[in-house]
Protein backbone atom coordinates (compact mmCIF):
# COMPACT_ATOMS: atom_id res chain seq x y z
CA UNK A 1 0.00 0.00 0.00
CA UNK A 2 1.30 3.25 -0.71
CA UNK A 3 -1.01 5.67 0.81
CA UNK A 4 1.68 8.40 1.36
CA UNK A 5 2.60 9.15 -2.52
CA UNK A 6 0.82 11.95 -4.49
CA UNK A 7 -1.73 9.92 -6.73
CA UNK A 8 0.47 10.83 -10.50
CA UNK A 9 3.71 9.89 -8.57
CA UNK A 10 2.39 6.48 -7.92
CA UNK A 11 5.06 4.22 -10.02
CA UNK A 12 4.35 0.95 -12.00
CA UNK A 13 3.10 -1.80 -9.40
CA UNK A 14 1.92 0.64 -6.45
CA UNK A 15 -1.72 0.68 -5.69
CA UNK A 16 -4.27 3.13 -4.61
CA UNK A 17 -5.91 2.23 -0.96
CA UNK A 18 -8.64 0.16 -1.87
CA UNK A 19 -12.20 1.75 -1.99
CA UNK A 20 -15.70 0.50 -0.50
CA UNK A 21 -19.01 1.64 -1.52
CA UNK A 22 -22.47 0.46 -0.57
CA UNK A 23 -24.76 1.33 -3.16
CA UNK A 24 -28.43 1.94 -2.06
CA UNK A 25 -31.65 2.23 -4.31
CA UNK A 26 -31.42 6.13 -3.93
CA UNK A 27 -27.91 6.06 -4.77
CA UNK A 28 -28.50 4.02 -7.81
CA UNK A 29 -31.52 6.36 -8.37
CA UNK A 30 -29.41 9.26 -8.15
CA UNK A 31 -27.56 8.41 -10.93
CA UNK A 32 -30.17 7.29 -13.56
CA UNK A 33 -31.35 10.89 -13.17
CA UNK A 34 -28.26 11.82 -14.14
CA UNK A 35 -27.84 9.91 -17.29
CA UNK A 36 -31.40 9.69 -18.12
CA UNK A 37 -31.88 5.78 -18.07
CA UNK A 38 -34.92 4.84 -16.10
CA UNK A 39 -34.80 1.12 -17.52
CA UNK A 40 -36.83 -1.14 -14.84
CA UNK A 41 -33.51 -3.49 -14.80
CA UNK A 42 -32.21 -0.64 -12.57
CA UNK A 43 -35.43 0.28 -10.28
CA UNK A 44 -37.13 -2.79 -9.22
CA UNK A 45 -36.79 -7.33 -9.81
CA UNK A 46 -37.23 -8.24 -13.64
CA UNK A 47 -36.41 -11.59 -15.24
CA UNK A 48 -32.96 -9.99 -15.61
CA UNK A 49 -32.97 -10.67 -11.61
CA UNK A 50 -32.94 -8.20 -8.88
CA UNK A 51 -32.12 -4.35 -9.57
CA UNK A 52 -28.93 -3.59 -11.26
CA UNK A 53 -26.72 -0.66 -10.50
CA UNK A 54 -26.25 1.46 -13.55
CA UNK A 55 -23.23 0.82 -15.12
CA UNK A 56 -22.09 4.29 -15.13
CA UNK A 57 -22.21 4.82 -11.59
CA UNK A 58 -19.93 1.39 -11.18
CA UNK A 59 -17.62 3.28 -13.58
CA UNK A 60 -17.73 6.58 -12.04
CA UNK A 61 -17.12 5.22 -8.54
CA UNK A 62 -14.22 3.33 -9.71
CA UNK A 63 -11.89 5.97 -10.98
CA UNK A 64 -8.63 6.19 -9.52
CA UNK A 65 -10.06 9.67 -8.06
CA UNK A 66 -12.25 7.61 -5.39
CA UNK A 67 -9.79 6.05 -3.81
CA UNK A 68 -9.10 7.12 0.00
CA UNK A 69 -5.41 7.65 -0.70
CA UNK A 70 -5.77 9.54 -4.31
CA UNK A 71 -4.69 13.13 -4.06
CA UNK A 72 -3.20 15.46 -5.81
CA UNK A 73 -1.54 19.54 -5.11
CA UNK A 74 -3.55 22.64 -5.21
CA UNK A 75 -4.71 23.26 -8.92
CA UNK A 76 -3.78 19.70 -10.38
CA UNK A 77 -6.76 17.58 -11.37
CA UNK A 78 -6.79 13.73 -12.92
CA UNK A 79 -8.37 14.28 -16.34
CA UNK A 80 -9.55 10.64 -18.12
CA UNK A 81 -7.59 10.09 -21.76
CA UNK A 82 -8.95 6.74 -22.52
CA UNK A 83 -10.91 3.49 -21.24
CA UNK A 84 -10.73 -0.53 -21.34
CA UNK A 85 -13.77 -2.16 -19.96
CA UNK A 86 -14.23 -5.56 -19.73
CA UNK A 87 -18.33 -6.21 -17.89
CA UNK A 88 -18.08 -9.51 -16.61
CA UNK A 89 -21.46 -9.51 -13.97
CA UNK A 90 -23.95 -7.21 -13.27
CA UNK A 91 -23.57 -5.20 -10.20
CA UNK A 92 -26.75 -5.55 -7.94
CA UNK A 93 -28.46 -3.03 -5.70
CA UNK A 94 -27.75 -3.23 -1.80
CA UNK A 95 -25.00 -4.75 -1.94
CA UNK A 96 -21.24 -3.52 -0.74
CA UNK A 97 -18.59 -3.31 -3.64
CA UNK A 98 -14.73 -3.26 -3.29
CA UNK A 99 -12.70 -1.05 -5.86
CA UNK A 100 -8.97 -2.13 -6.24
CA UNK A 101 -6.47 -0.36 -8.42
CA UNK A 102 -3.10 -1.05 -9.47
CA UNK A 103 -0.75 1.29 -11.81
CA UNK A 104 0.55 -0.97 -14.93
CA UNK A 105 1.99 2.09 -16.63
CA UNK A 106 3.66 5.83 -16.46
CA UNK A 107 4.70 7.65 -19.77
CA UNK A 108 4.80 10.74 -20.91
CA UNK A 109 3.41 12.18 -24.30
CA UNK A 110 3.93 15.60 -26.33
CA UNK A 111 5.13 16.66 -22.70
CA UNK A 112 1.99 15.50 -20.37
CA UNK A 113 2.40 12.77 -18.10
CA UNK A 114 0.29 9.47 -18.18
CA UNK A 115 -0.73 6.83 -15.81
CA UNK A 116 -2.42 3.66 -16.34
CA UNK A 117 -4.23 1.69 -13.93
CA UNK A 118 -5.97 -1.36 -13.71
CA UNK A 119 -8.93 -1.27 -11.54
CA UNK A 120 -11.32 -4.01 -10.72
CA UNK A 121 -14.54 -4.47 -8.75
CA UNK A 122 -15.93 -7.21 -6.38
CA UNK A 123 -18.92 -7.44 -4.80
CA UNK A 124 -19.59 -8.57 -1.07
CA UNK A 125 -19.88 -11.88 -2.08
CA UNK A 126 -16.81 -12.05 -4.20
CA UNK A 127 -18.36 -11.72 -7.41
CA UNK A 128 -16.24 -9.93 -10.28
CA UNK A 129 -18.07 -7.35 -11.58
CA UNK A 130 -15.80 -5.38 -14.49
CA UNK A 131 -12.32 -4.72 -14.49
CA UNK A 132 -11.08 -1.38 -16.40
CA UNK A 133 -7.92 -0.12 -17.68
CA UNK A 134 -7.90 3.85 -17.11
CA UNK A 135 -5.74 5.89 -18.46
CA UNK A 136 -5.24 9.71 -16.63
CA UNK A 137 -3.55 12.57 -17.64
CA UNK A 138 -2.56 15.19 -14.91
CA UNK A 139 -3.06 18.57 -15.67
CA UNK A 140 -2.22 21.86 -13.64
CA UNK A 141 -3.38 25.61 -13.89
CA UNK A 142 -0.97 28.69 -12.59
CA UNK A 143 -0.51 29.94 -9.22
CA UNK B 1 -34.94 -7.93 -25.78
CA UNK B 2 -31.11 -7.18 -28.09
CA UNK B 3 -31.99 -5.02 -31.26
CA UNK B 4 -29.15 -7.34 -32.94
CA UNK B 5 -29.67 -10.66 -34.79
CA UNK B 6 -27.73 -13.20 -36.47
CA UNK B 7 -28.67 -11.26 -39.64
CA UNK B 8 -27.41 -7.57 -38.57
CA UNK B 9 -25.05 -6.60 -41.58
CA UNK B 10 -21.77 -4.93 -41.32
CA UNK B 11 -22.14 -1.16 -41.27
CA UNK B 12 -25.36 -0.96 -40.25
CA UNK B 13 -26.12 2.11 -38.00
CA UNK B 14 -27.80 3.05 -34.78
CA UNK B 15 -28.47 5.29 -32.37
CA UNK B 16 -29.12 5.90 -28.88
CA UNK B 17 -31.33 7.98 -26.67
CA UNK B 18 -30.08 11.85 -27.11
CA UNK B 19 -29.00 13.43 -24.00
CA UNK B 20 -28.93 16.36 -22.72
CA UNK B 21 -26.00 17.78 -19.77
CA UNK B 22 -27.60 19.50 -17.59
CA UNK B 23 -26.32 21.41 -14.84
CA UNK B 24 -28.12 19.40 -12.67
CA UNK B 25 -27.47 16.36 -14.32
CA UNK B 26 -23.70 17.04 -13.85
CA UNK B 27 -24.19 17.67 -10.35
CA UNK B 28 -26.08 14.34 -9.47
CA UNK B 29 -23.43 12.55 -11.48
CA UNK B 30 -20.14 14.12 -9.51
CA UNK B 31 -21.24 16.34 -7.01
CA UNK B 32 -21.68 13.37 -4.56
CA UNK B 33 -24.77 12.52 -3.05
CA UNK B 34 -27.49 15.04 -3.16
CA UNK B 35 -28.23 14.59 0.34
CA UNK B 36 -25.12 15.40 1.95
CA UNK B 37 -23.93 18.84 3.57
CA UNK B 38 -22.49 21.24 0.96
CA UNK B 39 -23.06 19.50 -2.36
CA UNK B 40 -22.53 19.54 -4.79
CA UNK B 41 -18.72 19.14 -4.41
CA UNK B 42 -16.80 21.46 -5.92
CA UNK B 43 -14.77 19.34 -8.76
CA UNK B 44 -13.67 20.28 -12.03
CA UNK B 45 -17.01 18.38 -13.40
CA UNK B 46 -18.91 20.60 -11.56
CA UNK B 47 -17.61 24.05 -10.54
CA UNK B 48 -16.27 26.52 -13.28
CA UNK B 49 -13.74 28.12 -11.32
CA UNK B 50 -12.75 25.10 -9.90
CA UNK B 51 -12.19 23.52 -13.52
CA UNK B 52 -9.95 26.83 -14.75
CA UNK B 53 -7.65 26.71 -11.71
CA UNK B 54 -6.43 23.28 -13.03
CA UNK B 55 -5.98 24.69 -15.94
CA UNK B 56 -9.56 23.39 -18.13
CA UNK B 57 -11.03 26.35 -20.04
CA UNK B 58 -14.85 25.51 -18.43
CA UNK B 59 -15.74 22.75 -16.59
CA UNK B 60 -15.46 18.89 -18.15
CA UNK B 61 -18.45 16.39 -17.21
CA UNK B 62 -17.29 13.33 -16.20
CA UNK B 63 -16.39 10.88 -19.31
CA UNK B 64 -17.74 8.63 -17.28
CA UNK B 65 -21.16 9.96 -17.48
CA UNK B 66 -21.19 9.54 -21.70
CA UNK B 67 -19.30 6.58 -21.57
CA UNK B 68 -22.80 5.46 -19.58
CA UNK B 69 -24.17 6.16 -22.58
CA UNK B 70 -22.74 4.19 -24.85
CA UNK B 71 -22.97 1.26 -22.18
CA UNK B 72 -27.27 1.95 -22.59
CA UNK B 73 -26.77 1.36 -26.36
CA UNK B 74 -24.79 -1.64 -25.75
CA UNK B 75 -27.05 -3.19 -23.57
CA UNK B 76 -30.42 -1.79 -26.08
CA UNK B 77 -28.05 -4.06 -28.93
CA UNK B 78 -26.88 -6.39 -27.36
CA UNK B 79 -29.57 -7.56 -24.21
CA UNK B 80 -28.39 -7.43 -20.76
CA UNK B 81 -25.91 -10.55 -20.75
CA UNK B 82 -23.99 -7.20 -21.86
CA UNK B 83 -22.75 -6.87 -18.49
CA UNK B 84 -22.01 -10.26 -18.58
CA UNK B 85 -19.26 -10.47 -21.51
CA UNK B 86 -19.21 -6.86 -22.62
CA UNK B 87 -15.85 -5.02 -23.48
CA UNK B 88 -15.24 -1.23 -24.64
CA UNK B 89 -12.35 0.39 -25.33
CA UNK B 90 -13.01 4.43 -25.46
CA UNK B 91 -10.96 7.32 -26.08
CA UNK B 92 -12.08 10.65 -24.58
CA UNK B 93 -10.96 13.36 -27.41
CA UNK B 94 -13.03 16.20 -26.48
CA UNK B 95 -14.90 18.52 -23.43
CA UNK B 96 -18.48 17.98 -22.69
CA UNK B 97 -19.58 20.93 -21.01
CA UNK B 98 -23.34 21.94 -19.49
CA UNK B 99 -26.21 22.35 -22.61
CA UNK B 100 -24.31 20.30 -25.00
CA UNK B 101 -26.42 17.37 -26.10
CA UNK B 102 -25.27 14.00 -27.15
CA UNK B 103 -25.82 11.09 -28.84
CA UNK B 104 -24.47 7.74 -28.68
CA UNK B 105 -24.20 5.73 -32.03
CA UNK B 106 -22.77 3.06 -33.24
CA UNK B 107 -21.61 0.69 -36.50
CA UNK B 108 -20.89 -2.58 -37.40
CA UNK B 109 -17.83 -2.89 -37.98
CA UNK B 110 -17.00 -6.54 -38.07
CA UNK B 111 -18.74 -9.99 -37.21
CA UNK B 112 -18.05 -13.36 -36.89
CA UNK B 113 -19.19 -17.05 -36.28
CA UNK B 114 -18.43 -18.42 -33.46
CA UNK B 115 -19.12 -22.05 -31.47
CA UNK B 116 -20.68 -20.39 -28.79
CA UNK B 117 -22.91 -17.36 -31.30
CA UNK B 118 -21.73 -14.32 -32.96
CA UNK B 119 -19.11 -12.01 -32.30
CA UNK B 120 -19.60 -8.22 -33.29
CA UNK B 121 -17.68 -5.41 -32.95
CA UNK B 122 -18.78 -2.08 -33.20
CA UNK B 123 -17.58 1.36 -33.33
CA UNK B 124 -18.92 3.33 -31.20
CA UNK B 125 -19.01 7.60 -30.14
CA UNK B 126 -21.01 9.92 -29.09
CA UNK B 127 -21.44 13.36 -31.03
CA UNK B 128 -22.44 16.47 -29.68
CA UNK B 129 -24.62 19.39 -31.26
CA UNK B 130 -22.14 20.56 -33.53
CA UNK B 131 -22.25 16.92 -34.82
CA UNK B 132 -18.25 16.72 -33.25
CA UNK B 133 -16.86 13.55 -31.82
CA UNK B 134 -16.29 14.32 -28.00
CA UNK B 135 -15.45 9.76 -27.60
CA UNK B 136 -14.82 7.26 -29.95
CA UNK B 137 -13.76 3.66 -29.34
CA UNK B 138 -14.67 0.12 -30.13
CA UNK B 139 -17.38 -2.27 -28.16
CA UNK B 140 -17.53 -6.40 -28.25
CA UNK B 141 -20.32 -8.18 -28.23
CA UNK B 142 -22.33 -11.66 -28.68
CA UNK B 143 -25.62 -12.49 -30.09
CA UNK B 144 -26.35 -15.80 -28.84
Amino acid sequence: MTEQKRADQLAVGETFKTYELHITPEFNQQFLEAVEDYQPRYLQETEDGPPIVHPALLINHSNITRSPSFYLLPRMAAVHAKEEVEYLNPGRVDKTFRVSWKVTDVYEKRGRPYQVAEALIVDEDGVEILRRTITDTFISGKE
Amino acid sequence: MAILTNDTSQGCEFSGSLKTVTEERVWLFSGGLRQDPGWPKKNIHTDLEFAKSCGLPTRAASAAMFEGYLTELMIDLFGVNWLKEGKMSLKFIAIVDVGDKLLPKAVVQSKEAEDSGVRFVMEVWCENQHGNKVVVGTATGWVR
